[in-house]
């Protein structure tokens, strides 16, 4: 059994920021996976990251980026282009770290061989729960590509009969759901 | 002749800490702290249900979620008076000191001791003389020579790879990096092991509050775990003695590894007794309530003026009658709008976006200010004021440390030496080993409680249709937290976030007061004004934490901080 992560990764508060988790709390609602498959909302994990990635045959991460392209763009990235520029000096030493999870997963020993980033180019960063309608627009192209994946990795997955409303409780454009339990 | 040191790290849309330094005849003569992302995150909660705010404030920050979450709760159940009980008390409690063990030892370990601990000196070491001086300090299984070996390994290959990888952009060889290759070896051997024991502190989070980062197990009035000893699908005691493994575990860690090893770092450094002290205001609030009211507290709370260490103005209660209208906010420096000292419950937040200017507007933190003084919070802060009220506790661990420090460096160093860059590292590993005791004494009183035949978890709230305002305090692992409300018909008027990093992030003020990053910088000696060590040394002694609001992640730009030197 492969261990694979699909994280979304992101602040919800923060407009197009908020993406990855949006098409993780989808995917969770309508796609059903072996176990070892997991699907998370990380939010916005500084070096915590190295715990969720330990251990991991695959890492699939969806997260906006800034890489100059329209909003709503999606790019595929791959582990030697995350890890190709070494983690600065920190000021701050709770700033983004991805790439540096990546290498302090690897250093351990136990780092995902295989990692994904399906990048979505954000438009509009500014506090508030809604995504842009370009990023929004491309929400199920970034599902695509996690499905994709998956296949390539040979990881079954299947349609979930009894879908229900995905958890995405903090947008005001659906319902809020029942949180405590 | 003086220079200006910037390290500002990049990118566009990640908010980050900038510094300013003067540095005039080797030393620095003025200091800027800065943060150079709005957030403005807290008009979202305006119109919105007080009893799901927790859910909001705890995507604040991607580190510290569940801290946010609980000053929620407690805002708005002082906004109502509505008393909690005391198995919720205790659930929270265990809660808050299993992220307060994770956070303090990520922070040694992974976030700052690389600033001490020199990577490429680790080759040099002799793992069979490193295991033997690990074992003459302390009882801890982990320290063998083979281990010693492993570690210096994985160092081995990452330096004769030719490519650095996440050791790329360290200060390494600085002339002050000054451990010895074997000291070096063992710090290194413990940041690896100390990953696996800050995970188990959060597998305790995460069994309580149902996952994390993000804890789902709050409600305003109490907590929704429900409680049946005999059930493995509630609270049970199945579940509260698996717990109990993994605290008794990361217990250990932290008695017999990062207590000793900041005790003998500091041993090696003592000349950083004397350098970083800056803010002599502390200010901590009381936590981890014993009781159902909240009228005892386990940690204590208080303010200590201008470096006193004869007296403490002690707090009785979370959120004391002292504090409520002591805490002002000043935006003279800061991006916003106004010129008066606004309490947080009529707080306002209108940016008003200038360039970063040194005598005017320089930074999007605003300037929190006790009894309009700048105040310092942290471990420092919260052992400060523990230790001079007599808390036997804060005393145990305090004295132990002092008396350690003294005796490896043979120079006697006492409380007075704890206002500075290594007293608030000391500060943060005594405060460590309190919580590691306290969770043992949190986890009895929750057992003891529920053997009694008391599983009551929740009080539920109603909500008047007036204005009421409250406010939620906890005592984070970076210092006193407070969230502000008010509340009116049922719904959020005004919300507003006061964060320990605003308190030591803080810019000047309108009397011209430097904020505690600033002032701890003023007088520090630069070696080398292209690498600033001293200066990140002192920033991470604080543990800022004030960018984690937005990842975008860039993946063009390269994540090196810029210093810059004109």
């Amino acid at each position: 059994m492969k261990k694979v992560l699909i994280a979304g990764v992101g602040n919800v508060l923060l407009g197009d920021d908020g993406v990855g988790p949006f098409v993780t709390r989808l995917l969770a609602s309508r796609y059903e996976f072996e176990s070892g498959v997991e699907i998370e909302d990380l939010g916005t994990p500084a070096l915590d990251f190295i715990d969720n990635l330990l251990g991991l045959d695959a890492l699939i991460v969806v997260d906006s980026v800034e890489n100059g392209k329209p909003a709503g763009s999606v790019t595929l990235y791959r582990k030697p282009h995350l890890v190709r520029h070494a983690p600065g000096v920190r000021m701050d030493p709770h700033s983004p770290a991805m790439s540096e999870s990546i290498m302090a997963a690897d250093l351990i020993g136990t780092g995902p061989r295989e990692v994904l980033l399906i990048g979505i180019s954000g438009g509009s960063y500014e506090a508030g729960c809604d995504l842009s309608a370009p990023v929004k627009a491309s929400v199920e192209a970034a599902i695509r590509e996690v499905i994709r994946e998956l296949d390539r990795l040979r990881i079954p997955h299947h349609l979930n009969e009894n879908a229900g409303s995905p958890a995405i409780w903090w947008s005001d454009a659906t319902p809020a759901v029942t949180t405590a339990g | 002749m003086s220079k200006r040191i910037t390290v500002d790290p990049i990118t566009r849309i990640e908010g980050h800490l900038r510094i300013d330094v003067e540095v005039d005849n080797g030393a620095v003569s003025d200091a800027w702290a800065s943060c150079t992302m709005w957030r403005g995150i807290e008009k979202i909660l305006e119109g919105r249900d007080p009893r799901e705010a927790w859910l909001f404030t705890q995507r604040f920050c991607g580190v510290c979620t569940t801290v946010h979450a609980i000053a929620s709760v407690r805002s708005v159940e002082d906004a109502l008076n509505l008393e909690i009980p005391a198995n919720a008390q205790y659930i929270r409690n265990l809660i808050l000191i299993n992220h307060g063990l994770h956070d303090h030892i990520v922070h040694f370990y992974h976030l700052s001791a690389l600033d001490w601990v020199d990577v490429l000196q680790i080759p040099k070491a002799d793992p069979a003389k490193t295991a033997a001086l690990a074992e003459s300090i302390s009882p801890w299984t982990g320290n063998s020579k083979l281990q010693m070996k492993a570690a210096q390994d994985k160092v081995k290959a990452v330096a004769g790879s030719g490519q650095l990888g996440i050791f790329t952009n360290g200060y390494w060889g600085h002339p002050q990096m000054r451990l010895s290759p074997d000291v070096n070896l063992l710090a290194f051997s413990h940041y690896l092991q100390a990953l696996e024991y800050q995970r188990k502190a959060n597998q305790v989070v995460g069994m309580l509050g149902g996952k994390t980062p993000h804890i789902q197990n709050l409600t305003v009035g109490g907590v929704a775990n429900a409680i049946n000893l005999d059930s493995q699908a509630t609270l049970g005691m199945e579940r509260l003695e698996s717990m109990k493994v993994l605290m008794d575990e990361v217990a250990k860690f932290v008695h017999q590894v990062y207590f000793v090893d900041a005790c003998a770092v500091a041993a090696f450094y003592t000349d950083w007794f004397g350098i970083g002290g800056g803010v002599k205001n502390y200010l901590a609030v009381p936590d981890l309530p014993l009781d159902a009211r909240a009228t005892q507290f386990d940690l204590p709370g208080g303010y200590i003026a201008n470096g006193d260490l004869s007296s403490v103005r002690t707090f009785k209660a979370a959120a004391d009658a002292q504090f409520r209208p002591a805490v002002l906010e000043d935006v003279t420096h800061s991006y916003y709008r106004g010129d008066t000292r606004l309490h947080p419950w009529k707080g306002e937040t209108v940016p008003e976006f200038t360039n970063w200017q040194a005598d005017k507007k320089y930074t999007w933190v605003k300037a929190p200010r006790y009894e309009n003084k700048p105040a310092q919070v942290g471990p420092l802060a919260q052992v400060l004021v523990g230790y001079v009220q007599g808390h036997p506790l804060t005393r145990k661990w305090t004295d132990a440390a002092l008396q350690t420090v003294s005796a490896v460096s043979g120079k006697k160093i006492t409380i007075n030496d704890m206002h500075s860059t290594m007293g608030r590292h000391l500060a943060r590993a005594i405060r460590c080993a309190m919580l590691a005791d306290l969770g043992d004494r949190h986890w009895q009183m929750l057992v003891d409680n529920i053997a009694k035949g008391d599983v009551a978890i929740h009080n539920p709230p109603s909500f008047p249709s007036g204005e009421i305002e409250g406010v939620g305090t906890h005592e984070a692992p970076r210092g006193t937290l407070s969230h502000w409300v008010v509340v009116k018909g049922g719904t959020i008027k005004n919300y507003q976030a006061v964060v320990p990093s605003t308190w030591n992030a803080s810019p000047r003020d309108n009397a011209g007061a430097h904020g505690p990053y600033e002032a701890s910088l003023l007088h520090t000696p630069i070696a080398n004004s292209e690498q600033p060590l001293e200066v990140l040394r002192t920033v991470h002694s604080f543990d800022p934490c004030m960018a984690c609001a937005c990842h975008t992640f860039d993946v063009e730009g390269k994540q090196i901080a810029k210093v810059k030197v004109l």
